[in-house]
């Protein structure tokens, strides 16, 4: 027996999800899940302390995949190291001067986000690349020299290089990395043009700003962690996930780390694929329910969508920083189980953002909350069993949730039961609002979609939003509430290369634009061939970003032929037309420009395949009861309970129907059906 | 309000010119079928109360006659409903079950639009026939088909006709997408339940307003100050108001003010009003989202014809300096009554600038035009912000070096924080920049209006004056030793290697500079935001150099 083990720090808990693998069938014996504290500042240790605890031998552990909050973590709390920039003589200001733009723009006391390398820690040197890429001034080695010195004496631990137009030519910059590791090696140094190769010189420099400032402490986690699991003989692979929805080697994330900052939220989608590969199904929408936030994400023909468009902490009221990093586009709002209902001073009732977070947690878990939760309204209408509360582990103070749900209606002149209601109306529209953003707003039909929902609260309002938004189609998989780490344990290596190299996109074009493919997937089967990864697992992937002359927007258009050649360019035209009518709703019958390259480099991981589990015969084995559920619109009804651990293959149930299991409850209205499928997965009609 | 924001979205996405582009000059917006606004989407500051505006032009002139259709499409420039010429408005009629529910309207900075400069504005203008080709409010589109003479006649009248016809169909397709969702609603919610839903939106906006206003200090407060000159002559024009505010009234009175003037500083009524109502909302409740509703507590008095109030055919293509003086005296008459909201004085003018000519690779003609970065005041506990757009601007961006560089053919030679004296204070006002452009084609034409050129941001509690915006030339050939300087460059020629610095302000202070913390000046020094020389000058302190 060979194991596949994906563990998750978080804040409290160290998760650790397992598979069982048979060697002879390949195919997963058994899902396990087990938890232990997290240790900071020693994480390793609560990673090998969960290890311990679910008596999984190290050297058993074939794949390791590992998520980890940690970039994000020292980015929020500001917790990186202090961190000087290099850059072009002329621009020392280009982090703090950012965009000028201002989204709370009537507030005159706006803030300005802060930069992460203050003034004095940036440095200029002469030089200067022309946007053709052609070296107009050449660098001056003793700029760098002196800057060196300065940011020596002030103590600085990492080098931000970020040089204008490096994106088309970074030779000054690898001149600038050469000069730092002959005087001063000791430093952790990264160059803008080794995470993005894309125009904007704000953007990319600070990009590679908060990619050094996380540098020298993800490099140090990890290298701890691979210490530790070393020191047991653990002798497998071991991956990091990204944020771009796939996993890579430890080597290349030490590198350039700010690729794994939304490590967490991408596995999801990535489960979501996963699993949408395995059925057969292309078009997904993938939906997260967890305590405080709902995230979804769009998956069309097969394909995660990813963007480079990333940034943290920017909202109603901040700039925020933009991060030039391929992540998993989702879309994230402030309503999750712990949401808080509450009504404004002019009667307007709202659902988060504020959240009961883990303390005091809704007003049913009795630690002291008095604000009634999307999770307490829940249990209100009796969607979730108040005596099966978190699979049993809480006895619900129900008494507590009433009181709380009459004095919320009390201010709208609504029973608590009202109340309750209009709390789950306005989260259901919340969620349906972000769904339409991932959806219909980029020009997709949601009939076209099957949604798969995971989390702890996802089944529970999945089929209320389906209906909302006429996706025919549910699915439930097995193990929603560790689907995330699920999805780790099903993915490949990925690598996304993107390069602004604008032109005209015409026949005359096309050897060019086929060599810079070519050259780009050289560089990618290189990278990987140089870690010892087989060249004959490698795919690569390309798409090129298109747009009409004269305009800024693009269309990401996917390209599937290989050896370019005249002929094919009006195919990629017309393709590019469509996708711009697709997304932006008119044509235009200007001449069009690529403006970025986008090649995706996979190299195949052997995934486990999915185990088949038993047809439990009737029904009625998985009966625990009956309650009156209240669905809103369409009525109480007293509504059949169902332990869906029991359930079976083939098993049928019709709405309305309540199925529960240790981390979440589904919900079935009223005319809608579910079938489970060979592995456990619940598809629900809508 | 999601409403509104995914017009923005749809608009940004899918604009044609840089200045709608990156720097996303533009404004979308609902308002209801009487042109009540509804919901207004990021963008800019200065087009709030433009859109309820033109969708009552719309209706006084079609809506008696019966003229307003489903598949119609409206579009206008007429300034004196709105800005300037530049400023092109696209308005949808929304019906459901055949009856007009409601209007979608965009409006957006068309990167020109004829007349006698490229960039379609000058400080040389005196009338506005001068300033482009006029649109008055009319149909582009009639019951879903396309007037072809319409847009014939527009593209005939423009300069990159290409592009601004792109921007055009952006619009088109932005309000398609805000009425697409309207309709939704209506489908899901029926007439009657969206009509009271409406109104009750109208409602919350003002009941918010109501109680905001209530916490504000009563009585009535004054400022007066001075706008450079009209661009013709060289003497400054007074402007003042006089803000009262009761329990459940704010009225402003700008009687006093100059008289509309020759030059093309002057603005219609429509934006005197849009700008009090961004300064109103940022004293009552700047997160709200704007309606018709939060705005019915506002009273604004003017004479007629004063360059607040100007009136046909008047030139207003620099109209911002004007409609940001509107702001900026209610600001300063309240700033030190409202210390937690206001700040200090800060850079007023949008500094936008032309810069037309030809681009040296390729020998397209090229405009870059856009808007500056500068320094905002300080406030009663904090220094002020270092390049920031002006208040007109919200959700705008500057444009990347990097893609000015190759779109245009300039070559930048640094964008930077100056050291001009001013904004001295316990806090100190934010920086202004230094912008570099070095030409590199045989010649080229400069124009803009950098207002605050003579009379910079002003300080507050003791604070000192900030420091002027003003474009510089350097020349590359020149034995003169006067500085060549300039508020308001008209069609001043450029040869290649000339280097253009466009110079934005440093913000007023806030407070006497001698109580600044010992700590937070040797933080200057050491930033370089402070020299040892303004140090002991102006802080009477003495901090040794690093």
């Amino acid at each position: 027996m060979k194991i596949r083990a994906a563990s998750d720090i978080g804040g409290t808990f160290t998760d650790l999800v397992y598979f069982e693998i048979d060697e002879a069938s390949g195919q997963v014996r058994s899902i396990q899940a087990e938890k232990a504290h997290t240790t900071p500042p020693h994480f390793e240790e609560g990673v090998a302390r969960v290890f311990e605890k679910a008596n999984v031998a190290l050297t058993d552990i074939q794949f390791f995949g590992h998520g980890t909050t940690v970039v994000i973590n020292a980015l929020t709390e500001r917790k990186g190291v202090k961190t000087g920039l290099i850059t072009t003589a002329g621009f020392r200001d280009v982090l703090e001067i950012a965009r000028g733009n201002r989204p709370d723009f009537f507030n005159l006391r706006y803030k300005k986000p802060k930069p992460f390398i203050p003034r004095y820690l940036c440095k200029e040197v002469t030089e200067r690349m022309t946007y053709k890429g052609e070296a107009r001034t050449a660098l001056v080695e003793a700029d760098i020299d002196a800057a060196v010195a300065e940011l020596k004496a002030e103590g600085v631990e990492a080098i931000a290089v970020s040089l204008l137009h490096a994106y088309a030519n970074p030779a000054h910059e690898i001149a600038v990395l050469k000069r730092l590791e002959e005087i001063w090696p000791e430093v952790s140094v990264v160059a803008s043009h080794q995470i993005s190769r894309e125009w904007r010189e704000y953007e990319r420099s600070n990009t590679a700003a908060v990619c050094a400032y996380v540098l020298p402490t993800t490099e140090k986690y990890l290298s701890k962690l691979e210490t530790r699991l070393a020191d047991e003989d653990f002798s497998g692979a071991f991956y990091v996930m990204q944020s771009n929805g796939g996993i890579d080697t430890v080597a290349a994330t030490k590198r350039t780390p700010i690729s794994i900052v939304e490590s967490g939220p991408a596995s999801g989608v990535l489960g979501a694929a996963a699993l949408g590969e395995a059925l057969g199904l292309k078009n997904i929408i993938a939906f997260d329910i967890g305590g405080t936030t709902a995230k979804c994400s769009l998956i069309d023909d097969g394909k995660v969508a990813v963007t480079s468009q990333y940034m943290i902490e920017r909202s109603r009221t901040s700039a925020g920083y933009p991060i030039i990093t391929p992540v998993v586009d989702i879309v994230e709002i402030g309503n999750g189980g712990g949401s808080i209902g509450w009504v404004d001073d002019h009667g307007k009732m709202h659902v988060g953002p504020q959240s009961a977070g883990a303390l005091p947690g809704p007003v049913a878990y009795g630690k002291g909350g008095t604000q009634p939760t999307t999770t307490d309204a829940n249990l209100m209408l009796r969607r979730i069993n108040p005596s099966y509360f978190i699979g049993g582990e809480i006895e619900a103070d129900m008494a507590a949730v009433e009181a709380a749900f009459a004095k919320l209606g009390a201010k709208l002149g609504l029973s608590a039961q009202e109340a309750a209601r209009g709390v789950i109306r306005i989260a259901n529209n919340n969620m349906t609002n972000a769904l339409k953003l991932v959806s219909i707003n980029r020009g997709y039909d949601p009939r076209d979609f099957t949604m798969i929902a995971f989390g702890g609260g996802g089944a529970m309002h999945a089929a209320a939003l389906a209906a909302e938004l006429n996706i025919p189609k549910v699915i439930i998989p097995a193990h929603s509430s560790v689907f995330s780490a699920w999805g780790m344990l099903m993915s490949d290596l990925r690598r996304d290369y993107i390069r602004t190299r604008p032109s005209k996109l015409d026949q005359e074009e096309a050897t060019h634009i086929e060599a810079s493919f070519a050259q780009m997937e050289a560089e990618a089967l290189d990278a990987y061939q140089s870690e010892g990864i087989d060249a004959a697992r490698v795919r690569t992937e390309r798409a090129l970003s298109i747009r009409y002359q004269g305009q800024e927007h693009s269309a990401l258009v996917p390209v599937r032929k290989r050896n370019l050649m005249a002929g094919d360019i009006d195919e990629i035209i017309q393709d590019f037309k469509a996708a711009y009518e697709k997304e932006y709703t008119y044509r235009l019958d200007n001449a069009v420009e690529v403006v970025n390259y986008n090649v995706t480099a996979y190299a195949d991981v052997d995934r486990p395949k999915l185990a088949v589990i038993d047809d439990t015969g009737d029904l009625d084995n998985a009966l625990k009861g009956s309650r009156r559920v209240d669905f809103d619109t369409q009525g109480v009804a007293t509504t059949a309970v169902y332990d869906r651990a029991k359930l079976g293959r083939g098993a049928e149930i019709k709405g309305p129907a309540i199925l529960e299991e240790a981390g979440s409850t589904t919900v079935l209205f009223p005319s809608q059906r579910a079938r489970v499928d060979d592995h456990g997965n619940l598809h629900i009609e809508i | 309000m999601a409403i509104g924001d995914e017009m923005f979205e749809a608009m940004a996405r899918s604009s044609m010119s840089p200045i709608i582009y990156e720097v996303l000059d533009y404004s979308v917006g609902l308002t209801t079928k009487d042109g009540e606004l509804i919901a207004q989407g990021n963008g800019t500051t200065v087009f709030l109360g433009m859109i309820d505006a033109l969708v009552k032009e719309i209706i006084a002139k079609f809506g008696t006659a019966d003229a307003i259709q489903d598949g119609d499409v409206f579009i206008s420039n007429d300034p004196y409903f709105g800005t300037h010429l530049s400023d092109v408005a696209i308005a949808k009629p929304i019906f459901f079950e055949e009856q007009l529910v409601g209007f979608a309207v965009n409006k957006a900075h068309w990167v020109d639009v004829g007349g006698m400069v490229p960039g379609s504005f000058t400080p040389s203008s005196t009338e506005i026939y001068q300033e482009g080709l006029q649109i008055p409010t009319m149909k582009v589109m009639e019951g879903g088909r396309l007037l072809q003479s319409v847009l014939d006649l527009i593209a005939a009248n423009i300069r990159l006709p290409r592009d601004s016809l792109g921007d055009f169909w952006a619009g088109v397709a932005a309000n398609n997408v805000g009425a697409e969702r309207l309709m939704k609603l209506y489908e899901k919610y029926g007439l009657d339940a969206m009509d009271a839903a409406m109104a009750g939106l109208l409602d919350y906006g003002e009941a918010t307003i109501a109680a905001e206003l209530k916490k504000l200090p009563k009585g009535v407060f004054e400022a007066e100050d001075w706008m450079d000159d009209d661009g013709h002559s060289d003497d400054p024009l007074r402007v003042c108001v006089k803000v009262e505010i009761t329990e459940d009234r704010f009225t402003v009175d700008f009687t006093g003010s100059a008289p509309q003037a020759l030059g093309p500083i002057n603005h219609g009524r429509t934006a005197l009003v849009a700008a009090v109502r961004t300064i109103f909302k940022a004293l009552t409740n700047p997160q709200i989202s704007s309606n018709g509703g939060c705005f019915r507590a506002l009273e604004v008095i003017c004479p007629e014809r004063t360059i607040f109030t100007a009136e046909r055919p008047a030139p207003v293509s620099t109209y911002w300096e004007t409609m940001l003086y509107a702001e900026d005296l209610i600001w300063k008459a309240m700033s030190e009554h409202l210390p937690d909201r206001l700040t200090a004085g800060h850079l007023l003018s949008v500094c936008a600038f032309i810069l037309s000519g030809s681009h040296p690779e390729t020998g397209e003609d090229v405009i870059l035009v856009t808007p500056l970065v500068g320094g905002w005041g300080a406030m009663a506990n904090r220094d002020g912000l270092n390049g920031q757009f002006s208040v007109a601007d919200g959700e705008t961006y500057n444009i990347p070096v990097e893609i000015q560089e190759a779109r245009y053919g300039v070559r930048i030679k640094q964008y930077a924080f100056h050291n001009e004296d001013g904004g001295e204070g316990k806090y100190r006002g934010g920086k202004g920049v230094y912008l570099d452009y070095e030409m590199l084609c045989d010649s080229a034409s400069l124009g803009g209006s950098f207002g605050r050129f003579k009379f910079p941001p002003w300080g507050a509690a003791g604070g000192n004056t900030g420091s002027p915006n003003y474009v510089e030339l350097i020349r590359k050939d020149t034995s003169s030793n006067v500085r060549e300087l300039y508020g308001k460059p008209a069609q001043v020629k450029i040869q290649k290697g000339d280097i253009i610095r466009c110079v934005t302000a440093t913000g007023g202070g806030w407070g006497n500079p001698h109580e600044r913390a010992q700590a937070d000046l040797e933080n200057d020094i050491k930033n370089g935001f402070v020299t040892p020389e303004q140090a002991a000058r102006y802080y009477h302190q003495e901090v040794a150099a690093e």
